[in-house]
């Protein structure tokens, strides 16, 4: 059976609706590519199917393009872009009903995948547009099926409304209530694209994408004062090795455990890692807990069990470090002063000079270096390519450049004059948004800077790039205020807001779990549910939602004219008595009847009677009175 | 007859299926992920699924079946099921599937209003003809479930016997040859009456009809000719064969606006008469003979 233009551009649209969650998640390339495709498909089977050939050779090619994007690695991203590209290709061969139904429903799938790899509430909002448009088209679907006219779109729109109206209770009840599982039965495949954001290596200009990227990272609420500005290092991956370019590689996995004494009073705080898909988790420096799902290594940071492939929620606390790891073995040692050989002469002889010059102090030697920073370098990200000595370039002849280029330099010059060092990459800084009050750390915070190991004192942080541009690092600076559009200042509150509401979302919507499930109904003193009740509740709750619904189907059943209704009532009320009214029976007659069995209600019987003949056959205008009446009247205990 | 929630069946269509394995699907993976918004996307399906079940059984109960009948037809000619449907409530009802068999046509109902389908019933043989379960379906809103229900005609359905194609004219034309063809001009020779159906089609005034709009018959008050007397025991044969004939003149007779008897055998002698319940009265004991022995 085939369906006229109108219903086939209705498709068309619902597919469109569905696709555009998913493409916003997609790289552009590959999005444009999909619709390019969609838009030539659609046209090109408009009036006639395309030869079955041709669309087989189009679809290997959407797979062979899709695949080649993503440099033929599988990962959850590339399967979502296959999805879309398959979806692009079905409208040249969609004919018949069944065709078009089995489109809405694969198209129904681009929404769900879409949650793969984005769980936020503008996803949401696209998602719910696309299962109404998908709904409406279906009802289009059954009319044109059905033989009569398709209503208009506001009609279908108005009945969509109302089924998912009527499904609501029970889609909530189960929401709510169907058993979360603890760990998933099977893993989420990672995605093929890896995201700008924190690495095991980092080599200058890495980072530049990320450092332009204003989403938000993380979001800490601390429970008690939070640090000073001055404080807030978010501790990630930790650097030893340089090749000249590149720093890379963590401590090894069996190095002893650092131990940190604690110098002051420690932060209590929850954090909320938006998915990054690493395992890094960037707490406060320095972590002192290890929460559960999490370990510490060696170099001090913590990484997840799973990589986070979705919002998660921390529960952690942290200390101002002192005595970090006092004392250092060999191999460690060495490890944090190897420097690759014949590079960099000029920051070589600098770093003798000062070593000489101070007699191998290292308080000496760092307090030069900063010294040295400080006169002669300055912040930009906008930093000149550097040559094939990258820490003499930027030294001596750019002298321009950001937190890689200067936590680099930094280490190298501290190696160099024989103290150890290394680089530690995180997070620096962070906003307070007013609303909410809750601090947010953005990716565009991402920061490297530098340890350097001081004999009694442990690994001690040395940020130079704070030291030139402290208001850049700590989130001082005005224009760094998100939301900000040049120097206009009015969408900042909106921005507040907004990411407030996203906390929100992320805390009641994504951060449901099997845990928070467990505690549902802690409100009522039950401080643990177990599987069983939980189900038990499931299946309340579902009957008592599908009692709702079927409420409101005896309801459509029911008299829609309040007067007949009343009148009805009143017929029931009388079968007790075995006087019940026969369908065909006139109201008048029925008095009668009833009059002569009962004598004592014969008078006002005849009289309601009477009314309700004039009101229904006849304009009267005591309709509601009459109602009334009818309602409150009863037949006498026992008449006989 | 009333079509109430225990008349109405709802099952999934296929496709109903297919939509509640995507949905499940959609759920198990939700779970799994623990991806809340996959969670919800899918249980709206699941619900608004549930709920188009609901409105799918909406559209059928409640309908008032008000009467269904047909007027009798030569066998072999498709019977026109007229079945008249009302509704009480205000839910309009559209698109219901009315079908016998594979043959089926479109009701809609307004609310608070009536609403009637014709739906073709084949024949093959005189006599009554038991028309079976006729099926009022509706798989909207969504085509994820299809309501039915079943109804029957209160009484059996006529089927007349087949009037030989090419009969010879009436036993008495030959002898009596006074016999006069009918006028069918002129307007003062006859009298006009509202058509009515089965009036044979010769008889529609069409001039008049176009004059007051609707179908206007030409009746003879004191029908012209003299009457014919139609024996089955006057025909030499074959059992169905002079069922056949007869019903042939008795349309004959009829159309030349005569005057004309019918006897069977083993029954009183039907007229003479004409018109169109004598008409009906003679097709009627025609298409009622038994069946011949041995057959």
């Amino acid at each position: 059976m085939a369906f006229d233009p109108a219903t086939r551009r209705m498709l068309l649209a619902t597919l469109a609706i569905s696709l555009a969650p998913l493409l916003l998640q997609l790289p552009g390339t590959v999005a444009l590519a999909v619709i390019a495709t969609a838009l030539l498909m659609s046209l090109a089977g408009w009036r006639r199917p395309l030869p079955g050939a041709i669309k087989l050779a189009i679809a290997a090619l959407a797979v062979a393009a899709v695949m080649a994007a993503f440099d033929f690695r599988m990962g959850r991203d590339t399967g979502c872009a296959l999805l879309a590209a398959m979806l692009a290709v079905k409208p040249a061969e969609t004919r018949s009903l069944r065709d078009a139904r089995s489109l809405v429903g694969f198209s129904l799938f681009a929404p769900f995948s879409t949650f793969l790899l984005d769980q936020g509430p503008v996803s949401m909002l696209l998602a719910l547009l696309s299962l109404v448009a998908a709904l409406a088209t279906l009802q289009r679907l059954a009319d044109v099926e059905s033989g009569i006219e398709a209503g208009a779109l506001r009609e279908h729109l108005s009945r969509v409304g109302k089924l998912l109206a009527l499904g609501l209770p029970l889609t909530m009840a189960a929401f709510w209530l169907f058993p979360r599982i603890g760990s998933p039965l099977w893993g989420v495949p990672d995605r093929a694209a890896a995201r700008a954001g924190l690495s095991d290596s980092i080599s200058p200009g890495d980072w530049l994408e990320l450092m332009a990227d204003d989403r938000t990272a993380l979001r800490v609420r601390f429970f008690g004062p939070p640090p000073t500005r001055e404080s807030l290092y978010w501790r990630g991956p930790v650097l030893w090795d340089f090749d000249g370019r590149t720093w890379s590689g963590a401590a090894p996995a069996n190095a002893t455990m650092p131990i940190a004494e604690t110098a002051g009073a420690g932060w209590d705080y929850e954090l909320e890692a938006e998915p990054s898909e690493q395992r890094y988790l960037t707490a406060l420096d320095f972590p002192d807990s290890v929460p559960d799902g999490a370990i510490r290594t060696p170099d001090g940071n913590l990484l997840a069990r799973q990589s986070l492939q979705s919002v998660t929620r921390w529960r952690l606390r942290s200390i101002p470090a002192a005595r970090f790891q006092a004392s250092l073995p060999a191999f460690e040692r060495r490890r944090a002063l190897a420097l690759p050989p014949a590079t960099n002469p000029r920051a070589r002889q600098l770093a003798m000079q000062w070593r000489t010059q101070t007699g191998g102090n290292p308080v000496a030697i760092v307090g030069r270096a900063m010294s040295m920073v400080n006169a002669e370098l300055a912040y930009s990200l906008a930093a000149p390519p550097l040559g094939r000595d990258a820490v003499d370039d930027f030294l001596f002849v750019t002298q321009t450049g950001y937190c890689e280029h200067f936590s680099s330099s930094f280490v190298f010059l501290m190696r160099a004059a024989g103290v150890p060092a290394r680089v530690v990459t995180g997070y620096a800084g962070g906003y307070l948004n007013p609303v909410g009050d809750y601090w947010i750390v953005r990716n565009s915070d991402a920061h490297a800077w530098a340890e350097v190991w001081l004999a009694g004192r442990g690994w001690v942080r040395v940020d130079p790039t704070a030291a030139v541009a402290p208001e850049r690092i700590f989130d001082t600076l005005a224009d760094r205020q998100p939301g900000r559009i040049g120097s206009f200042e009015g969408l900042a509150g909106l921005w507040n807001a907004a990411d407030w509401m996203r906390r929100g979302w992320n805390d009641f919507v994504l951060g449901f779990d099997a845990q928070r499930q467990s505690r549902l109904l802690r409100w009522l003193g039950v401080q643990r549910l177990d599987g069983g009740s939980l189900v038990a509740l499931l299946v309340l709750a579902t009957v008592l939602a599908l009692g709702w619904m079927l409420w409101w189907l005896s309801r459509g059943e029911r008299e829609r004219d309040p007067l007949l209704r009343a009148w009805h009532g009143l017929s029931a009320r009388y079968r007790r008595h075995g006087l019940a009214r026969a369908p065909s029976e006139a109201a008048g007659d029925w008095a009668a009847r009833v009059g002569l069995a009962r004598p004592a209600e014969k008078a006002q019987l005849e009289s309601l009677a009477t009314r309700f003949g004039e009101a229904r056959y006849a304009t009267s205008d005591e309709r509601d009175a009459l109602i009334r009446d009818i309602r409150r009247f009863r037949p006498g205990r026992d008449a006989s | 007859m009333r079509l109430d929630r225990r008349r109405v069946y709802v099952l999934p269509t296929r496709f109903g299926f297919f939509y509640m394995a995507l949905a499940l699907t959609m759920c198990i993976g939700a779970l799994n992920y623990n991806n809340n918004p996959a969670l919800l996307l899918g249980l709206s399906l699941i619900g608004a699924g549930l709920a188009s079940l609901l409105y799918a059984h909406l559209q059928l109960s409640g309908l008032q079946v008000d009467s269904i009948g047909a007027e009798p037809v030569p066998a072999g000619q498709p019977l026109q099921l007229r079945i008249a449907c009302s509704v009480r409530d205000a839910r309009p009802r559209a698109g219901l599937r009315t079908g016998l068999g594979v043959e089926s046509s479109t009701l809609s109902v307004p609310a608070t209003g009536g609403g009637i389908v014709t739906v073709p019933l084949p024949t093959e043989r005189r006599g009554w003809q038991d028309a079976g379960r006729i099926e009022i379906s509706s798989i909207r809103p969504l085509g994820l479930a299809r309501a039915w229900s079943w109804i029957r005609p209160d009484q059996p359905l006529l089927v007349h016997p087949t009037p030989e194609a090419e009969a010879p004219s009436l036993p008495d034309a030959a002898l009596s040859g006074t016999r006069s063809r009918p006028h069918f001009s002129g307007e003062d020779l006859h009298l006009l009456r509202d058509y009515q159906p089965g009036d044979p089609i010769r008889t529609i005034a069409w001039k008049p009809s176009a004059r007051h709009g609707q179908l206007m018959s030409r009746t003879w008050e004191h029908p012209h000719g003299d009457e014919v007397e139609l024996d089955w025991h006057a025909l030499a044969l074959p059992h169905e064969a002079r069922i056949s004939r007869l019903a042939r003149w008795v349309e004959m007779a009829e159309r030349e606006g005569r005057r004309y008897a019918l006897k069977l055998p083993m029954q009183p002698r039907i007229g003479p008469g004409s018109g169109h319940d004598h008409l009906h009265a003679c097709l009627r004991a025609l298409a009622l003979m038994p069946e011949a022995h041995g057959h």
